[in-house]
């Protein structure tokens, strides 16, 4: 008997425990169903629009693939041919060089910026607001608005520099490659200085107060605080900056097509300018998918050091 | 600290910022002034700081051109954003909510891959973007691109809703769904009041982002039935009216006040946006 209703007993459990399993099965597979439903537009966007031309730029740069036409499997042809190209080259050049003139400009006031207005101070927000105002504007209006500042006959910078006699006569900014360089980088750093101060400021308000009373009491002067408490904290936030900025520079294309075309000549013709040229012109797919995969490598190398950045902060 | 804050101190503190203000500003001054300015004036030389005659004929001119051409640029950057916008905002919800509240295994493994796009600059896949897009017989149209600025700033709303939603205590969905509802009606009725900051800062930033794009207009329009308002100045100003700089710094404005006004009305919001945006 005993034995009996021990099995019973048993057999019972066994019904109610694969009952309660079949439970959380359902209720497992209901959740997985309407997660999946919740995910699914998400996914259809990003394997249409993302992931099969990712997969494309990198076939298509082992081809030699025009627009119309057969196309043929020619292996690393098109990396050698880039390998070989001048104008790949002085294009990649250029945005280095771009990238070396702004990013100072950027940085040296935005730092600037940032420690002037990590305080309390009434107005403080209208500051802050104001050089942040450039950020929101397009590319494409920053650049013309300054493309008419240093307009070389009628512009107001060579009208000023003229009164103030620091040059004799006015200055064709935008035709040589030099003076168009630092044109174009004194547009970008109105315009996105608003942004990296925004985050240093970020950054700046994260160091505890209490560190720089404990330094005060200490008798530790303006200088030495920030050489050894801010420099040092900040770094992370500062090189994280960094990494954005110098990638955005690397991206430039905008503001060149509208303020230099690339010129004089090709002098200030950056990567993605190249790219598009050969794309979306010259209709060189294959080759295009090359520069493409180079240029994907050149950023996937800026953005790894920065998610390495990201979780040493964390 | 504060009892260094002295006067003269206070003083030469506002006294920088204003002349960084005033350098900041200038150019924005300088683009409105010389909209007003009549056609013979904006070509002066010397330049006239102060404008002698104010008008709104540059603007009228901006509008008439090539039968209001230009308004319908702006009217397709309009469209163009606010479909980008209500994409994002309804995939990243229900994205973002999956993501944080529906655990299952491999659910990072999709959050890695719905994110990855973050890391690869859209510009290196412009050509065989260009293929799909034609593939859909979609070139130059504004569905097309207000699907490729959902799909390369969704990811930034999947992430703020996600962590919006992650705030958010599990017990409050839990007795919900006790009591009968679905996920969805907890989705609509529970949570999305909650997460309105995070819903707010994604369509700011979207509407941002695709208002001032430039490159995908330019590579994925032809004519004026999509062209957007960033590529329709740059034709205004290269080839209808080549030099015409009134009617220039006129488009100009036009172009910035939308976002501008979004600025000065959510400036918080724009702001934690464009940090979010940035460090992400």
């Amino acid at each position: 008997m005993g034995r009996f209703t021990a099995d019973f007993k048993k057999e019972g459990n066994n019904i109610i425990n694969s009952n309660n399993k079949l439970v959380k099965i359902l209720k497992k597979k209901r959740h997985l169903f309407t997660s999946l439903a919740f995910l699914t537009p998400a996914l259809l966007f990003t394997a249409i629009f993302f992931y099969i031309p990712l997969i494309e730029a990198f076939r298509m740069s082992f081809y030699d693939w025009a627009l119309l036409g057969e196309s043929e499997f020619i292996g690393f042809t098109n990396f050698i041919n880039l390998f070989n190209d001048p104008e790949f080259w002085q294009s990649l050049w250029n945005t280095v060089i771009y990238t070396a003139i702004v990013t100072p400009m950027i940085f040296i006031p935005a730092i600037f910026l940032a420690v002037l207005i990590n305080r309390q101070f009434r107005g403080i927000v209208i500051f802050r607001a104001i050089y942040f105002l450039p950020v929101t504007l397009s590319f494409v209006v920053a650049s013309y608005v300054w493309t008419w500042i240093f307009s070389d006959s009628y512009g107001i910078l060579n009208y000023l520099l003229q009164m103030a006699d620091i040059i004799s006569s006015p200055i064709a900014w935008l035709h040589s490659t030099w003076s168009a360089r630092f044109a174009v980088s004194l547009m970008i750093a109105w315009k996105t200085i608003g942004l990296t101060m925004l985050i240093l400021l970020a950054g700046l308000q994260g160091v505890p107060n209490i560190v720089y009373e404990a330094a005060a009491i200490d008798g530790a002067s303006f200088w030495q605080k920030h050489r050894y408490i801010t420099a040092p904290l900040m770094r992370p936030t500062f090189a994280l900056a960094l990494i954005l900025s110098v990638a955005g520079s690397f991206k430039a294309f905008d503001q060149f097509v509208v303020m230099t075309g690339g010129g004089p000549g090709r002098s200030t013709q950056t990567i993605v300018m190249y790219l598009e040229k050969v794309g979306f012109r010259r209709f060189d797919l294959g080759y295009a998918g090359a520069i493409s995969v180079l240029f994907l490598f050149l950023l996937l190398i800026l953005s790894s050091l920065q998610l390495r950045i990201g979780r040493f902060t964390e | 600290m504060k009892n260094k804050n002295t006067k003269g101190k206070r003083i030469l503190f506002y006294l920088t910022n204003i002349v960084l203000a005033i350098i900041f500003l200038a150019p924005f001054y300088w683009t409105f002034i010389n909209s007003l300015k009549p056609r013979s004036e904006v070509l002066k030389y010397p330049p006239t700081l102060f404008p002698e005659n104010l008008t709104f004929n540059t603007y009228q001119r901006l509008f008439n051109a090539g039968g209001g051409v230009f308004s319908k640029y702006a009217l397709n950057s309009t469209i163009v954003t606010i479909m980008s916008v209500v994409f994002v905002c309804i995939i990243s919800t229900l994205a973002g909510y999956a993501l944080s509240k529906l655990k299952f295994k491999g659910i990072n493994l999709i959050f890695i891959a719905l994110l990855a796009i973050m890391m690869v600059p859209f510009q290196a896949l412009l050509v065989p973007l260009y293929n799909v897009i034609s593939s859909f017989g979609l070139l130059d149209t504004r569905i097309a691109l207000s699907l490729i600025f959902t799909t390369y700033y969704m990811p930034f709303g999947i992430f703020m809703m996600k962590n919006s939603f992650t705030a958010i205590p599990e017990s409050l969905r839990e007795s919900a769904i006790l009591e009968g509802a679905s996920e969805l009606t907890v989705l609509i009725k529970i949570f999305l009041p909650v997460v309105w900051p995070g819903l707010l800062t994604t369509i700011i930033y979207v509407a941002m982002q695709a208002w001032n794009d430039f490159i995908i207009s330019l590579i994925f329009t032809s004519s004026s039935s999509a062209r957007t308002i960033q590529v329709g100045l740059m034709n205004f100003a290269s080839q209808r009216f080549y030099q015409d700089w009134g009617m220039i710094n006129a488009g100009s404005i036009i172009n910035m006040i939308p976002i501008l006004i979004l600025f000065i009305l959510l400036q918080q919001y724009f702001i934690k946006g464009m940090l979010a945006g940035a460090v992400n």
